[in-house]
């Protein structure tokens, strides 16, 4: 159907075009000249292009994770025009345009990084008032009055246990020793290598783990792997396993 | 220095500020979202494509259009001559051109605007038995290519619920370009999108040719206010004027126009004086100095094109 919207508009258009600014009567007798009908090729394939892309919508896409505001992701979608605001504002930088290989529909809407740092909800640096959610303009991101570190879930961590040196018996704790939100606790906490297990109820994705995860970043951990051993997803997906 | 000069250094100052501010985080938002803080203006385009992608009201949006519009309609097009990156890459890729292919371009455009000039001044002189007259004067719809790219884009984002044009506007990939490869470098952000965007970008900036007055939407959406913007437009002071004071073709401001306007015979251009961006190139071209760009255009002066031609100089 959209290639048909796009000529009935086409269509429509060029009896309108009648009067020349020229005014010239001899003007508008004259032959449709060929900047006009370059000017319907263009228009028309342009518009056919742009349906194309709009139909991305469809195409499918792998859930990510959102800067706090952005959780609602068909409001994200509607309305982020990738003024790249929230990148800049971060005062950690763990916000990144969205890659491509998540799908094009995201492409370059805001996701979260966490190898370096974690989102604090920027309780050191603004008082508790996420900066991303404050300066994006078109309401992309956008907190509920009650908003609180605690209640806005960006998403929630999962280790994978194939990858963690816990679960290699080497004793590593960084990410329960690091997590803000006590949402990491140890099993087997008196053996001599406690396992660290999440607790979905309290962990609200804020990446604290993943920035301080010794896998990947040591350069010691099996080969094949692409992320860390702790990582924030999409809430849905933890819940459901698939990830 | 020229002006038409000035105003690419103008836009790359302004490009490289804002793309160094989005990497270091001044936090001055780029062309899309300019403003400082919280208070930021919304790019016109992206404000009509969201409000009709979520079929509702948003103020910043509405204001944004309506600030932007006065601005227009005040200034026409400076936008594209002063402050859009894309302009300075369509300058940087004419440059890249071999000179030959750029001489064998001038040349062609020179011999066009002369044929244009010689014909309207022999119409007015009387008689021109021997014009091959392939001269037709171009046919200017209300409506052109660009209108139909934008009537897509809005279309496409109304029933698809998403502002698509986004995804694909030249200013966004320039500066998702700088970040993305500062990404790559800083941070070893790996993805397709270092490549993709780039090679979007240069596909509408090199293969698509002359995307500013032919693709573009946001040049639509400006053209629709500029169209009635009479103030600083370039205006031609006939009693200087090669064309009208001697009869001889000359039609330099023609040839140099950066927006295929023909300001001497407006209705041979591509475009009207609607899309004049005010860039000066013309002032700055003209050998008698004969272009101004008055801020009222002067009232009951006849700018009518006429040959008159004085003694001495028929004599001469």
């Amino acid at each position: 159907m959209p290639p048909d919207n796009t000529e009935a508009e086409q269509s429509s258009e060029p009896p309108s075009d009648g009067s020349s600014p020229a005014g010239e009567a001899e003007t508008t007798k004259k032959e449709p000249m060929s900047v006009t009908r370059r000017g319907a090729i263009i228009g028309v394939s342009s518009c056919v292009v742009l349906l194309g892309l709009g139909a991305l919508r469809y195409a499918g896409h792998t859930p990510i994770i959102h800067p706090p505001g952005g959780q609602d992701e068909t409001n994200l979608v509607t309305r982020c025009i990738r003024c790249e605001k929230c990148y800049e504002s971060c005062p950690r930088d763990v916000i990144a345009p969205a890659h491509i290989e998540y799908g094009l529909l995201g492409m370059r809407a805001p996701t979260m990084n966490y190898d370096a740092d974690y989102c604090d909800y920027c309780q050191e640096e603004n008082g508790g008032d996420p900066r991303c959610a404050a300066v994006c303009p078109t309401g992309a991101l956008t907190l509920p009055q009650d908003a609180t570190a605690q209640n806005v879930i960006i998403g929630k961590a999962s280790i994978d246990t194939h990858q963690c040196l816990a679960y290699r018996m080497t004793a590593c704790r960084q990410c329960y020793d690091n997590c803000p939100y006590d949402a990491i606790y140890l099993e087997n906490e008196d053996s001599r290598n406690p396992l660290p297990v999440v607790d979905l109820d309290k962990c609200n994705g804020c990446g604290a783990c993943e920035a301080v995860c010794l896998s990947l970043t040591t350069g010691s951990i099996v080969a094949g792997s692409t992320e860390r051993a702790i990582k924030v997803h999409v809430t849905d997906t933890v819940e459901s396993g698939v990830y | 220095m020229k002006l038409s000069n000035i105003r690419t250094i103008i836009a790359s100052v302004i490009f490289v500020a804002l793309a160094i501010g989005l990497i270091t985080g001044v936090g001055m938002g780029t062309l899309s979202g300019f403003g400082w803080d919280t208070i930021s203006a919304l790019c016109p385009l992206g404000a009509f494509e969201i409000m009709l992608a979520k079929l509702t009201f948003i103020p910043r949006g509405i204001i944004s259009i309506v600030v932007m519009g006065v601005l227009v309609l005040i200034f026409g097009r400076v936008f594209c001559a002063y402050i859009c990156p894309v302009d300075v890459l369509t300058r940087a890729r004419n440059g890249l051109s071999s000179a030959k292919k750029r001489l064998q371009r001038r040349e062609k455009r020179e011999a066009e605007m002369t044929e244009i000039a010689n014909f309207e001044i022999s119409k007015c002189t009387g008689g021109c038995a021997t014009c091959s007259s392939n001269c037709k004067p171009q046919k200017h719809p209300k409506l052109d290519s660009r209108h139909f790219v934008l009537g897509g884009a809005l279309l496409s984002s109304l029933i698809f619920g998403f502002p698509v044009f986004c995804l694909v506007c030249p200013i966004g990939l320039s500066f998702a370009t700088v970040l993305l490869f500062w990404r790559l470098f800083a941070f070893g952000d790996t993805t397709i999108s270092c490549i993709l965007v780039p090679v979007m970008l240069i596909i509408e900036v090199v293969f698509l040719r002359k995307w500013c007055g032919r693709f573009c939407p946001m040049s639509a959406l400006m053209n629709l206010v500029s169209r009635f913007t009479k103030t600083f437009r370039p205006t031609i002071d006939n009693e200087k004027c090669l064309e009208t004071t001697t009869g001889k073709a000359c039609s330099r401001c023609a040839i140099v126009c950066p927006s295929d306007i023909n300001l001497r015979h407006p209705e041979y251009g591509e475009h009207t004086l609607a899309d004049c961006s005010r860039c000066r190139t013309c002032v700055d071209n003209c050998p008698t100095h004969a272009i101004s760009m008055p801020i009222f255009p002067k009232k009951g002066k006849d700018d009518k094109f006429e040959v008159k031609v004085k003694k001495e100089a028929q004599e001469g």
